[in-house]
């Protein structure tokens, strides 16, 4: 995969008007089966931010991300997003927030039967009226969105082919436009390269941390990886079973710093090199 | 390795007797179904003393009456005209109904377990029944037919194409539901594509049934082939029987090999 259109200039989209900010207090997420996700967290993340969030498998990142867009409800706490309460919104309310925050996934989530287009387009679905995505007529202007979000991630040639047909690395960048066709204010991406390989996963780091710094949305990034956390964050937040246990800049956060948060010795396995 | 502790085994699961515990049952009712008493009169003598009237019986089948042949093509066509609409019509209904009964893409507990209760009737019935009935409701001839097609139909692609739903990986609806869709965008823009090939699949096998199902309804008067089968058979002419089932092979063996080769062509 080449990484020719890492310039500034591959990027149409206006920055974000307004990025987002995220205000956490005292949040707590337990699941129907009893188990305890998060306890009490509390966290102010300001918009524009570019926030790593480290921990082990279960260690509640993967739930912490997903309360900020509603996936997962929250149990107690409140929680706002660009300024909107989060806990108590419902039906259109909610749909109109998740509209506004763009969401990548381990597994990218592309419905693999369908063209890149028509997956990039799902980032449309909070702006667009439902006959219309019943009867598949989407507006011209949310088709050039669309097309201008995968030229921005450099794959725009792909734009006809079937999603499954495409590699893992250009997979996930189906999923970044998908996420950035939302225009959104605000980031989430959840182990986003836990599934690619070493130089791919740079590149798609590579591209959330321009999805930061060239449009000015905030992003949060649940990953697993110390040197990733430190090179593409610039803050950094440690979870261990459900608790924030380290909060400050990535840079300097040292092995020491992890060894707090793993809750053992760094490893030949926690770097990506 | 010597010096290592003994291995500490994870306690066994449980249940593991449940299977035999099936077996056994099938078995018992298997015995109870053949005895006697209380099961179906079941006995091989029958077949034993009416060999010769058998033997006859499958000579005539033996030779066809070729030149009946003209006298099939009518209602030949009309049972594939019967077969092809009531799968189109069927198709038509099911597909929104099967993304209404799965999980995956209705969570709504309710509306799913109403919309299940629904089918489970509809697919209890056969479809001979519910000729039968509608005869009596609209009259003699195809009409009558069509729609217990449908609904037969209904019954097994609405079933079928849900289940395949269900197994369907759920992160590309989430994803989905990430960006702001409403269960319905989901449905049509994400779940819909994947569920695609499933859904063709079960309607040409639909096809290939209702080809066979339209035949036999015909001899409660719903049209097709099988009011002229109910016709022969009544003056014993197994020789035009023949013929008749004959022309149903090669039917069901064209859209067989037709329907094999458009799934290959599917995935």
């Amino acid at each position: 995969m080449t990484d020719l259109h890492d310039s500034a200039a591959a990027w149409v989209h206006p920055p974000a008007a307004a990025p987002w900010s995220i205000r956490m207090r005292d949040v707590s997420v337990r699941y129907p089966n009893g188990v305890v996700a998060l306890k009490n967290v509390s966290l102010d993340i300001e918009a524009g931010e570019m926030v790593s969030v480290v921990g082990l498998s279960g260690s509640g990142k993967s739930s912490l991300i997903r309360t900020i867009n509603g996936l997962v409800p929250i149990s107690s706490g409140t929680l706002e997003v660009g300024g909107r309460h989060l806990e108590t919104a419902r039906g259109r309310e909610l749909r109109q927030l998740r509209g506004e925050i763009g969401m990548i996934f381990q597994g990218f989530n592309l419905a693999r039967r369908a063209s890149v287009l028509n997956n990039v387009l799902v980032g449309r679905l909070a702006h667009t009226p439902t006959w219309r995505t019943l009867l598949g007529l989407y507006r011209a202007d949310d088709k050039q969105i669309a097309y201008e979000a995968l030229n921005s991630v450099g794959i725009l040639a792909k734009a006809y082919d079937r999603a499954s047909t495409l590699s893992g690395g250009q997979q996930q960048r189906v999923a970044i436009a998908r996420a950035l066709a939302q225009q959104p204010k605000l980031v989430l991406a959840d182990e986003p390269v836990a599934s690619l390989d070493p130089p791919t996963a740079h590149g798609v780091m590579r591209d959330l941390r321009r999805i930061n710094q060239d449009l000015g949305i905030t992003v949060l990034t649940n990953l697993h990886l110390l040197d990733l956390a430190r090179t593409y964050g610039t803050r950094l937040i440690g979870l261990r079973a459900g608790e924030v246990v380290y909060d400050g800049p990535a840079a300097t956060a040292s092995d020491a710093v992890f060894e707090t948060i793993y809750g053992r010795s760094i490893q030949h396995e926690d770097v990506l090199g | 390795m010597s010096t290592l502790a003994p291995l500490v085994l994870p306690p066994k699961p449980r249940g593991r007797w449940k299977p035999w515990l099936g077996l056994a049952v099938v078995l018992l009712i298997t015995a109870v179904t053949l005895s006697p008493q209380w099961g179906i009169a079941f006995s091989f003598e029958a077949i034993v003393k009416n060999w010769q009237n058998g033997a006859d019986k499958v000579l005539a089948l033996l030779q066809p009456d070729w030149s009946f042949f003209p006298r099939t093509i009518p209602p030949l066509v009309e049972t594939l005209q019967m077969a092809v609409i009531a799968t189109f019509v069927g198709a038509v209904v099911s597909l929104p109904l099967s993304l209404w009964a799965a999980r995956l893409t209705n969570p709504n507990r309710y509306t799913r377990g109403l919309l299940k209760t629904v089918l489970n009737a509809v697919r209890s019935i056969p479809d001979l029944l519910y000729a039968s009935v509608l005869v009596a409701m609209v009259g003699v001839g195809a009409l009558p037919g069509i729609i217990a097609l449908v609904l037969f139909n209904v019954g097994i692609i609405v079933k079928m194409v849900s289940e395949s739903i269900e197994v369907n990986d759920a992160g590309p609806l989430e994803a989905g539901r990430a960006a702001g869709g409403t269960q319905l965008q989901i449905n049509r823009a994400i779940a819909l594509t994947d569920a695609w090939p499933a859904f063709v699949n079960q309607t040409l096998y639909v096809l290939e049934l209702n080809v066979r199902a339209s035949t036999v309804l015909g001899l409660v008067g719903a049209g097709g082939l099988g009011l002229l089968i109910d016709a022969v058979r009544t003056f014993y002419r197994y020789d035009q029987l023949s013929l008749i089932i004959l022309e149903i092979l090669v039917v069901v063996v064209v859209i067989d090999t037709v329907s094999a080769s458009i799934r290959k062509r599917l995935v």
